[in-house]
C-alpha cells in the first residue's frame, strides 16, 4: 500500500513537471539569447528561524558551480564570450537570468542547465557566500544608503510578524543558523519544475526551445507547497519607528500602508495615473516633488509608489522581476536636513530643536489628503495619462527587460502587462481614477520609518508624538526669496494634524538582527 | 537589438590572428556640423518608434577653477530644468511631461549630459524644448536659491555611503592643483554657499553653454536628414562663444599618499589609486591599461581566485581606469572580510602588479581579454539608450564619436609588452594614493 501511494505521487509530480509555463519572445534580428527561469518561491519560503535561506540557495546555484565544474572553472570557460548569469531573489520569486551571444549558445547551454539541475553545493563556496550575505544584513544595509535602509525598514514594520517582514537577504540570526544541508533541502523543497516558468528571448530555433523546455522540465517538482504571502498589518493612526544612528547627515523617510491591489486588477491602471500625478518616481512633474523639493528646497526628491520599486536610488525606470501578490502603498521622502546639520550650516538657526522631517511628512500627507478629497482635474488627468502611455514603452527597451516584464505578467495572470496597461489607460475615465483613489488610498493610518541622527531622534519623536507645530526653518538666504503663497501655505502645513498612536526610537545596531 | 554581421565576424577572426575589422560599432556614425560649430551626430538604429536624444556638454567639475565654487557644473545642470521665458518652469514641466520621454541629466569630471529617450515621433518637440533652454535659459533668484537646497539634499543622501566619503577624501589629497581635487558634488561648504552664487551662475551659462561645447547625438528610429534639419531649425541661431578655460596643470606626484575614513561596522576597504594618463585615442597607453586591469582583476585572474575564492580574505575586488581629459586615476578597490588583512591584501595586489612588470602575460590570456571586451560591448548594445551612452562617453572625452571605433582598433593592437610597459609607467609607488576604510583611527596600510 505504501509503495502504491509513492508511485501515484510520482506520477502526479511527473504530470506537473511537464507543465512548466513557457514565455517566448522571438526576436529575429537579435544576436543575443536571453533566458530567464523564474521560480515562484522567494523569501516568503524561508523557514522562520532561517531567514535568508532562499536567497542563499539561489546564490549557491548561481555562484557555486556545478557537479562537474567549479565556479572558477565556469568563469574561466565563459570568460572570452562575456556570457553572464545571475540570480535575483525577491519576496515571492527567484529568477535566474542567462545572457549569451548566439555564437556561444551551444557551448554555454550545458553549463546553464547544469547550474540549475546539478548545482555543486560545495562547502567552500557556501562559506564564502554565507559570509558575504551575513555581512550585508549585519553591516552593509545599515551603513551604505540611509534611504534604502528606511525603505527596507518600512517593510520590517509594515509586515511585522509575517513571512514578508524580513529582508530578502535575511536576518543576522537567520543567516548565521543556515547550514549547507539547509541549502540542499531548500533547493529540493522550493526549486522545481512545478513552480517554474521558463522565459526565452532572441533568435532561437524551435529545436532549441524544445530542448530547453524538455531539459528543465526534467527537474523534479518542488517538494514543499509554496506558502501564501503574508498581508501587511493595518496601522492604527500613525505608527512610527525612528532608527537612530551615529553621524547621519539627514533624516531618510519611508511611509506606507497595505493595499489590496496589484497589476492583476484593472483598477491598478487607474491608480497608476493618480500615483504618477502625486509622486511619479524621479520626475519633476509630480506634486510632492514640486511642493517639497522645487518650492521649498528641502531635499533631493519626493515620490510615491503603488508597488515595490527596486533600487529607486539607482534606477530611473522600473525594473521587472519583483512581482508580488501582497502589496502596499508607500511615500518616499529623500533625506531632509536634521537640526544638527542646519545649526552647523546657518547661525540664524542655532535655536531650532528639530530638522525638516516632521514638516516634510506633514506636507506630503496634506497634499495626498487634498488630492483624494478634491480628485484630479480633467486636464491633469489627460496629461498624466498621455505621459504614462508613452513613458511605459520605455520600461522594456532591451530584450532582457521585455522578457522580464512578460514573466511578471505571467505571475499576475496577464499575458503582456505593458500592452494591456496601455489598453486600460486608453479606456480610463477621470471618474475611475478618482474612485480608485477613494477606494485604495487614505492618509490617516500609516507606518512611518525614519532613519536619522541620534541627536534628532528624541526631539523628533516628541514632536510627532505630541503633534507639536513644526514650522519650517529656512535659512535667511532662502527665506528672503520665498513667495508669500509658500510661506502662508507653510503655516497650514506646520500644524496639519497627525494622530500618532505609537512611536519608538530604535538603536540602529539592533535592526535586522 | 541587432548586431551586424561585421561585428560577429570580427569576433570570430580575432582568434585566428586575421586583421580585425575597423569598426566595433556596427551602425554608421553620421556626423554633421552647423555653421555655429555645433556638432550633430546621428546613429540610425532599428528601434521602431523610439529614439534617444542626447546633448553632451564638454563642461564638468574639471572646469571649476574658482575657489569656493566647487560643484558648480553639477548645480548648473539642476538649473537647466528651471525654465525659460517661453516655457517657464511649470510650462516646461508640462511640455516635457507631454513628450512622455524619460529625461534627465548628469554631471561628472569632464562633462554634463542631458538626455531624453522617448517617442521618435516627438523628436520635433524634444528639439524645441532643448534648444529653448540651451539658448534662452532664464530663472529667478528664488528658483536659483531653492534649487541649491536640492543639491544639498543630494549631497546629504550620498554622504551616507562610506565609499562617497572615501572618494571625496582621496581626490582631495591625490591632486594638488588640478580641479580633479574635488569631486563633482563639490566640497560641502561650497554646496551650502551655493544660494549666494546667482551672478556667477549667469556667468557660467554665458561661458560654457555655447555650441562649441556641445554635441547633439540622436540614436534610434531616425534619419540624419531629419536630425540635421531639426538641429538647423532649432539650434541654428545659437551664438558661438569665445571662452576657453585654463585648467591648472597637476605637478608630478613624488611619493605615496595616504588617506582614511574611520568607520566601524562596515566591511574594511583597501583602495589603491594610481595616476593614469589623459585619454588619447591615438596612444596605446589607456587601452593597454584597460586590458591590464582586466587581466589583473577580473574573476578569471589569479589574484581574484587567490584572495576571493581560495583564501576568502576579500569579498570583492575590481580595478579600472577612467577615460578623462586630463591625467586622472586608475583605481583598485578591495572589500575585505577582516581588517587585520588590510596590509596583506595591499601587498598581494602590489605583488601581482609587480609581476606584470617583469613577466609578459601569455598571448592567449591577452587574446581572451580582448575577445571578452568585444563580446561584452556587442552584448551591451541592445537599445538606443545604451548605444547613445557608449558614444557619449567618447564624445565628452575626445569630442569625436568615431573614437569609439578607433579605441577598439587600439585594443586590438595591444601586445603583452604594452601591458608590461604601462604597468611600469603608471603603477608606481610615487604615483599612488592609498585610501582605506576601517575602524582604525588612521590609514592602517603602508
Amino acid at each position: 500500500m505504501k509503495k502504491l501511494i509513492f508511485n501515484i505521487a510520482l506520477l502526479l509530480i511527473t504530470a506537473v513537471s511537464f507543465g512548466a509555463d513557457v514565455v517566448e519572445l522571438k526576436l529575429s534580428k537579435s544576436d543575443i539569447i536571453v533566458i530567464k527561469v523564474m521560480f515562484k518561491n522567494g523569501s516568503i519560503c524561508d523557514p522562520s528561524d532561517k531567514a535568508g535561506l532562499t536567497d542563499m540557495t539561489a546564490s549557491m546555484i548561481a555562484e557555486g558551480g556545478t557537479k562537474t565544474m567549479t565556479s572558477t572553472q565556469i568563469q574561466d570557460y565563459i570568460y572570452p564570450w562575456a556570457a553572464s548569469y545571475f540570480a535575483s531573489v525577491d519576496k515571492q520569486v527567484s529568477i535566474f537570468t542567462f545572457e549569451v551571444h548566439k555564437d556561444n549558445l551551444d557551448k554555454f547551454y550545458p553549463v546553464m542547465i547544469d547550474l540549475l539541475k546539478n548545482p555543486r553545493f560545495a562547502e567552500d563556496d557556501f562559506n564564502r557566500i554565507k559570509s558575504n550575505q551575513l555581512n550585508y544584513v549585519d553591516e552593509v544595509i545599515r551603513s551604505s544608503s540611509d534611504e534604502e535602509y528606511s525603505k527596507k525598514y518600512l517593510e520590517d514594520l509594515l509586515f511585522r510578524g509575517t513571512n514578508m517582514q524580513h529582508l530578502v537577504e535575511g536576518t543576522v540570526a537567520g543567516v548565521q543558523s543556515i547550514t549547507l544541508d539547509d541549502v540542499k533541502k531548500h533547493y529540493s523543497n522550493f526549486f522545481g519544475s512545478s513552480n517554474m516558468t521558463i522565459g526565452i528571448a532572441g533568435n532561437y530555433s524551435a529545436d532549441f526551445l524544445k530542448k530547453i523546455t524538455t531539459d528543465l522540465n526534467g527537474m523534479p517538482a518542488a517538494k514543499s507547497a509554496i506558502p501564501e504571502a503574508g498581508k501587511g498589518r493595518q496601522p492604527k493612526d500613525f505608527e512610527v519607528e525612528i532608527v537612530a544612528k551615529d553621524n547621519a547627515l539627514g533624516s531618510a523617510i519611508f511611509a506606507g500602508f497595505p493595499m489590496d491591489l496589484t497589476r492583476s486588477n484593472d483598477d491598478f491602471a487607474a491608480l497608476m495615473v493618480a500615483n504618477s500625478w502625486l509622486g511619479e518616481h524621479r520626475k519633476s512633474y509630480s506634486r510632492l516633488y514640486q511642493k517639497i523639493r522645487e518650492q521649498r528646497s528641502m531635499n533631493y526628491g519626493d515620490y510615491t509608489y503603488i508597488e515595490w520599486y527596486n533600487n529607486g536610488g539607482g534606477n530611473m525606470l522600473p525594473r521587472p522581476g519583483f512581482p508580488r501578490s501582497s502589496n502596499y502603498f508607500s511615500i518616499w521622502l529623500r533625506p531632509v536636513q536634521t537640526a544638527k546639520g542646519l545649526k552647523g550650516q546657518y547661525p540664524e538657526l542655532k535655536d531650532i530643536e528639530i530638522g525638516h522631517a516632521h514638516f516634510a511628512i506633514r506636507m506630503a500627507l496634506r497634499e495626498m489628503d487634498q488630492m483624494i478629497t478634491k480628485g484630479m482635474n480633467k486636464e491633469d488627468f489627460e496629461l498624466t495619462r498621455t505621459f504614462l502611455r508613452s513613458y511605459m514603452k520605455l520600461y522594456a527597451q532591451t530584450p532582457e527587460q521585455q522578457l522580464g516584464y512578460l514573466l511578471d505578467s505571467k505571475f499576475y495572470g496577464r499575458k503582456d502587462w505593458l500592452k494591456e496597461a496601455d489598453g486600460l489607460l486608453a479606456n480610463l475615465t477621470l471618474e475611475q481614477v478618482n474612485a480608485a483613489m477613494t477606494k485604495y488610498w487614505q492618509t490617516k493610518n500609516m507606518f512611518i520609518a525614519i532613519i536619522t541622527d541620534k541627536t534628532e531622534a528624541v526631539p523628533l519623536a516628541r514632536s510627532l508624538r505630541d503633534n507639536l507645530d513644526s514650522p519650517m526653518s529656512y535659512s535667511n538666504v532662502l527665506k528672503g526669496v520665498l513667495t508669500p503663497e509658500i510661506l502662508n501655505e507653510d503655516k497650514l502645513v506646520q500644524n496639519y494634524v497627525m494622530k500618532v498612536s505609537n512611536i519608538n526610537i530604535i538603536d540602529s545596531n539592533t535592526t535586522f538582527k | 537589438m541587432m548586431l551586424s554581421f561585421v561585428m560577429v565576424s570580427s569576433i570570430m577572426m580575432a582568434g585566428n590572428n586575421e586583421p580585425a575589422p575597423k569598426k566595433i560599432l556596427p551602425y554608421p556614425i553620421q556626423q554633421g556640423q552647423l555653421p555655429n560649430g555645433l556638432k550633430v551626430v546621428t546613429v540610425p538604429y532599428d528601434s521602431p518608434g523610439l529614439a534617444a536624444f542626447y546633448i553632451v556638454m564638454r563642461v564638468g567639475s574639471r572646469d571649476e577653477i574658482d575657489n569656493g565654487r566647487t560643484g558648480f557644473a553639477h548645480f548648473f545642470e539642476h538649473m537647466m530644468f528651471r525654465g525659460t521665458e517661453k516655457y517657464p518652469k511649470e510650462a516646461y514641466s508640462d511640455a516635457l511631461k507631454s513628450t512622455g520621454a524619460s529625461a534627465n541629466a548628469n554631471t561628472s569630471l569632464d562633462r554634463t549630459v542631458y538626455h531624453m529617450t522617448g517617442n521618435a515621433g516627438m523628436l520635433d518637440k524634444m528639439f524645441e524644448l532643448e534648444s529653448d533652454r540651451f539658448m534662452n535659459l532664464k530663472y529667478s533668484v528664488q528658483d536659483f536659491k531653492t534649487e541649491a537646497g536640492a543639491v544639498k539634499g543630494e549631497y546629504t543622501k550620498n554622504s551616507a555611503s562610506p565609499y562617497e566619503q572615501l572618494d571625496e577624501k582621496m581626490n582631495e589629497i591625490a591632486f594638488e592643483k588640478h580641479t580633479y581635487k574635488h569631486t563633482t558634488m563639490g566640497f560641502f561648504k561650497d554646496v551650502v554657499d551655493m544660494p549666494n552664487q546667482y551672478d556667477f551662475s549667469l556667468e557660467f551659462f554665458n561661458k560654457f553653454y555655447r555650441p562649441e561645447y556641445a554635441t547633439i547625438l540622436v540614436v534610434g528610429d531616425v534619419t540624419q536628414e531629419k536630425v540635421m534639419a531639426l538641429a538647423t531649425k532649432y539650434f541654428g541661431a545659437w551664438q558661438h562663444g569665445n571662452y576657453v578655460n585654463t585648467i591648472p596643470v597637476e605637478p608630478t606626484q613624488t611619493e605615496t599618499k595616504y588617506t582614511h575614513v574611520k568607520m566601524a561596522n562596515f566591511p574594511p576597504v583597501v583602495s589603491l589609486n594610481y595616476k593614469s594618463p589623459a585619454y588619447d585615442p591615438t596612444k596605446i597607453d589607456m587601452h593597454a591599461l584597460d586590458l591590464l586591469n582586466t587581466v589583473l582583476f577580473s574573476e578569471k585572474s589569479d589574484l581574484y581566485k587567490k584572495l576571493v575564492i581560495e583564501e576568502q580574505k576579500v569579498r570583492g575586488i575590481n580595478g579600472g581606469a577612467t577615460n578623462s581629459r586630463d591625467p586622472y586615476l586608475s583605481q583598485i578597490y578591495a572589500s575585505l572580510v577582516d581588517a587585520k588583512d588590510m596590509q596583506y591584501v595591499k601587498d598581494e595586489i602590489v605583488k601581482a602588479i609587480e609581476k606584470m612588470k617583469t613577466t609578459a602575460v601569455d598571448q592567449t590570456t591577452l587574446d581572451q581579454a580582448k575577445m571578452r571586451m568585444r563580446y561584452s560591448f556587442a552584448m551591451g548594445m541592445d537599445s538606443p539608450t545604451s548605444i547613445a551612452e557608449a558614444l557619449a562617453g567618447y564624445i565628452w572625452v575626445t569630442g569625436d564619436p568615431e573614437s569609439i571605433n578607433k579605441a577598439y582598433e587600439m585594443y586590438d593592437k595591444v601586445t603583452p609588452k604594452d601591458l608590461m610597459d604601462v604597468a611600469k609607467k603608471y603603477y608606481v609607488s610615487t604615483g599612488l594614493t592609498i585610501a582605506t576604510i576601517s575602524d582604525a583611527e588612521n590609514c592602517p596600510v603602508k
